[in-house]
């Protein structure tokens, strides 16, 4: 057995594609992501204003408007048609419109409407530019309103009460700061690596039928289908599960992504979730015994389920077909997993469904050992 | 007819791989997107809620939250605990907590809690929970004002309630979608890692047949004198010159043969895919009632550079895969980070500049922001000419790219072609 081992490194550390698909891959994806979304929410994104009350009120707006974390006021536009242009030629991503005679309206008790024009097509831009706006508009709303307080003599205190009788406090429970990058990084480097596994599985067995080597894999194994598949995919099983620790270490540790569990327990769960998909892989490449076939496969799955898993667009949101596939895909229960354990801190046992689930996936070979002894003794290569 | 154009279309139409990733992916792939986000958004996320005051108002409250499109209350729990049981067990996404002294505070003219708890496994859910309570709560806040105000007429009741009114409009994808958003990118993001896999596995199935069917060594399996002789061959001009057949490729021919090739292969691959892209840009979105309000002539005309520029780019990248499979293993992870960088999802303006000249050089950066911004915003060609005239900078840039790595190809058919006839002869002699 320990000569299919020595004979898979060989060609693990001789074929340049398996070191780029099991080392380069996941450590660029991993970075990839991390540093793009370095700063959590994206910040300063460009929006214009269509001043044409220009006022000392309005000029304030603007600027407070301007302070926001999110927002950055690149261009004053001197109608809405020129604003609509800018925003088409993707100068900017939403523009704020206050029309003349705004502020004398608003200290006549005239209430004045101004404008706020998202772009929508850029879907986080828009909500988070729509966030800012709508909570400045409010706030100028009710400083206005708390002139006339304090005027008629009212406390700070009073004041308040009046202009907002019910406060909302929101608490983002795991991820306070509405960090992008824990939301998404978290699922896409591990999904990634997944992926990669799959396609390393599917790749070298599908090899082994393409170049019919199968049978000098048997009789190294002494015949042995399942020690010949176990013996074939350990090595890449350790320098997979090498590759999530280092992500794992590097999101929770380096980067200190919230792990309420602690990071033995997610480390833990990576190493199951790159067998799981091991797992996974040798059913397609059973299922499609040619190495063409079955990547096309691996490929189809591995990229669906970046969408079906629901870590971007709920699951319950789905046709019900939809949401009954989703439960096929290893990611999908290595994402609920995360979400029960590094997320919300629950225990594990919690979600034992999913776990269970991985572990299925991690056990698929078994069933499989008699159709890969005769994929490997076949010699029929159909390119 | 060119015959490097023939080559293709006969490639692609014969080869079941081929016919997978030319035909069916850029067929099927774009109907199960949109069929996984064609509810665009998510509506009645369940939460559950803990009303300690019980009173009228608290209830006036969730009932107003239960009636709002994208919040349904599930359960009523005695405590924050039980509610947060519900969360545990993925029953609800969130909880509505109201404090026991609720009423009491708002009837004493002090401000009132609402105690909100999101789950943050999705951004969606936790959206969805905080916009329907902050509607509700400013709702809430203008009819306690109004009763407060003692107002005489209806005209003061709208200046107390909003002294500052607003509106806004989500241009291009009113309702929020998802699918509006994200299947754009993704139609032509398709279009690129197709064209990617497909002209690599052509590619790679060329130079595994271009090997095979003249019975000739695998490249790996060369013995040391094979190489040499392949080395050399291609500086000892005298031995072949002399005796050389009229119309037999040498050398210097290499790079006209490159262009023509080159051509051919292009428009082959550009026939192919005019009608594929008439289908992503024009009739999915169709299908799907996704935004498409703009000028199909100049969608056209902007789809003819993305192409050109897509082809070249993978015609130039086709060297890389050593084999016709191993060209999926290099391709298809890509498409996350590709649509990345697109800057649909994450925006374009908070990328760090490294990613962002990395985006440069990725055909569908432009292609993408183009045709979203052509088709889904309504913007005419002179918007988009910055995407526009970066397509046709790339088709320029990948063109040379593409050429030099076909007259590189070329040379190497030449050489196995000296090559075999000089290895066949001295086979012939020894046996």
């Amino acid at each position: 057995m320990y000569k299919i081992f020595i004979r898979e490194w060989r060609r693990i550390l001789t074929r340049p594609i398996y070191i780029f698909c099991i080392v380069a891959v996941p450590l660029f994806c991993a970075l990839f992501f991390t540093t793009m979304m370095d700063k959590g929410l994206p910040q300063d994104m460009p929006i214009g204003m269509v001043d044409l009350d220009n006022s000392t009120t309005t000029r304030t707006l603007a600027r407070n408007l301007d302070a926001f974390q999110n927002t950055d006021i690149v261009a004053n536009y001197p109608s809405v048609t020129e604003a609509r242009k800018a925003l088409q030629r993707g100068e900017i991503y939403a523009f704020y419109y206050i029309p003349k005679g705004t502020t004398q309206k608003l200290i006549r008790q005239e209430s004045p409407t101004v404008s706020f024009y998202t772009n929508n097509t850029f879907l986080m831009a828009g909500s988070l530019l729509y966030k800012d706006m709508r909570t400045l508009t409010e706030l100028v709303g009710g400083a206005a309103g708390r002139t006339v307080l304090f005027a008629h003599g009212a406390t700070n205190r009073q004041a308040m009460a009046f202009l907002q009788p019910i406060v909302l406090e929101t608490r983002a429970i795991g991820n306070p700061s509405l960090n992008y990058s824990i939301y998404l990084s978290n699922i896409l480097a591990p999904g990634l690596i997944s992926l990669m596994v799959l396609f390393i599985t599917v790749f070298s067995i599908g090899q082994e039928i393409k170049e019919g080597t199968g049978r000098v894999l048997l009789r190294l194994a002494d015949g042995s289908a399942g020690k010949a598949l176990i013996a074939k995919l350990l090595p890449q099983t350790l320098l997979f599960s090498l590759m999530a620790v280092l992500t794992g270490l590097y999101l929770y540790g380096y980067l200190g992504y919230p792990c309420f569990c602690g990071i033995p327990t997610m480390l833990g769960l990576l190493v199951l979730f790159v067998v799981a998909s091991q797992g996974l892989g040798v059913l397609m490449i059973c299922a499609l015994p040619s190495p063409r076939l079955g990547l096309s496969f691996a490929s189809l799955w591995g990229v669906i389920s970046f969408s079906i898993c629901g870590m971007s667009f709920p699951v319950m949101a789905m046709h019900p077909t939809l949401q009954g596939l989703s439960y096929l895909s290893p990611l999908r229960h290595y994402f609920l997993l995360y979400v029960n354990c590094a997320l919300n801190g629950y225990e594990l046992f919690n979600a034992w469904p999913y776990f269970a689930a991985l572990c299925g996936f991690a056990l698929l070979p078994c069933l499989f050992v008699e159709r890969f002894r005769t994929l490997m003794t076949r010699i029929a290569y159909d390119p | 007819m060119n015959k490097a154009f023939r080559n293709a279309i006969r490639d692609v139409f014969n080869d079941g791989g081929l016919i997978i990733f030319f035909l069916l992916v850029p067929l099927i792939y774009p109907l199960l997107y949109t069929f996984i986000y064609t509810n665009e958004t998510v509506h009645e996320v369940p939460v559950a809620v803990v009303d300690a005051d019980g009173s009228s108002m608290s209830r006036e409250f969730l009932r107003r939250l239960d009636a709002s499109p994208d919040v349904k209350i599930v359960s009523h729990e005695r405590s924050l605990e039980e509610a947060r049981t519900r969360v545990k067990h993925r029953e609800a996404y969130g909880v509505v907590c109201i404090a026991e002294d609720f009423t009491r505070n708002i009837m004493r003219m002090e401000q009132a809690h609402v105690n909100l708890y999101c789950d943050m496994s999705g951004m969606l859910y936790y959206k969805a929970i905080l916009s329907s309570a902050t509607d509700v709560s400013l709702g809430m806040n203008a009819d306690i004002k109004v009763s407060r105000a003692g107002n005489t007429t209806d005209r003061e009741d709208e200046v107390t309630v909003q002294p500052l009114h607003y509106e806004q409009t989500a241009l291009f994808n009113p309702q929020n979608g998802f699918a509006a958003f994200l299947i754009p990118a993704v139609l032509m993001i398709v279009i690129q890692q197709t064209l990617l896999l497909g002209v690599g596995m052509e590619a790679g199935t060329r130079r595994e047949r271009m090997e095979s069917t003249r019975q000739f060594p695998q490249t790996e399996e060369f013995t040391l004198d094979d190489r040499a002789m392949i080395e050399t061959i291609g500086n000892e001009e005298n031995g072949f010159a002399k005796k050389k057949h009229p119309r037999s490729p040498q050398p210097h021919h290499a790079s006209r043969r490159a262009l023509r090739t080159l051509l051919g292969r292009s428009t082959a691959f550009l026939m192919i895919y005019v009608p594929i892209a008439v289908f992503e840009m024009g009739v999915v979105p169709h299908l799907f009632d996704l935004p498409q309000i703009g000028n199909a002539w100049e969608i056209l005309a902007f789809s003819l550079p993305y192409l050109l520029a897509c082809i070249l780019f993978a015609i130039t990248l086709s060297v890389l895969p050593r084999n016709r499979e191993s060209v999926i293993l290099l391709v298809v992870f890509s498409s996350v980070p590709i649509l990345f960088l697109s800057g649909v999802s994450w925006p374009g303006s908070a990328f760090p500049w490294y990613w962002k000249t990395l985006s440069y050089l990725i055909p569908s950066t432009f292609g993408v922001n183009g045709f979203v911004r052509l088709n889904t915003m309504g913007a005419d060609l002179s918007a988009v000419r910055f995407e526009y005239f970066a397509l046709w900078t790339q088709v320029l840039l990948y063109g040379l790219t593409a050429w030099w790595v076909t007259r590189k190809n070329e040379l190497y058919k030449i050489d196995l072609k000296r090559f075999y006839r000089r290895w066949s002869k001295t086979r012939n002699k020894a046996s």
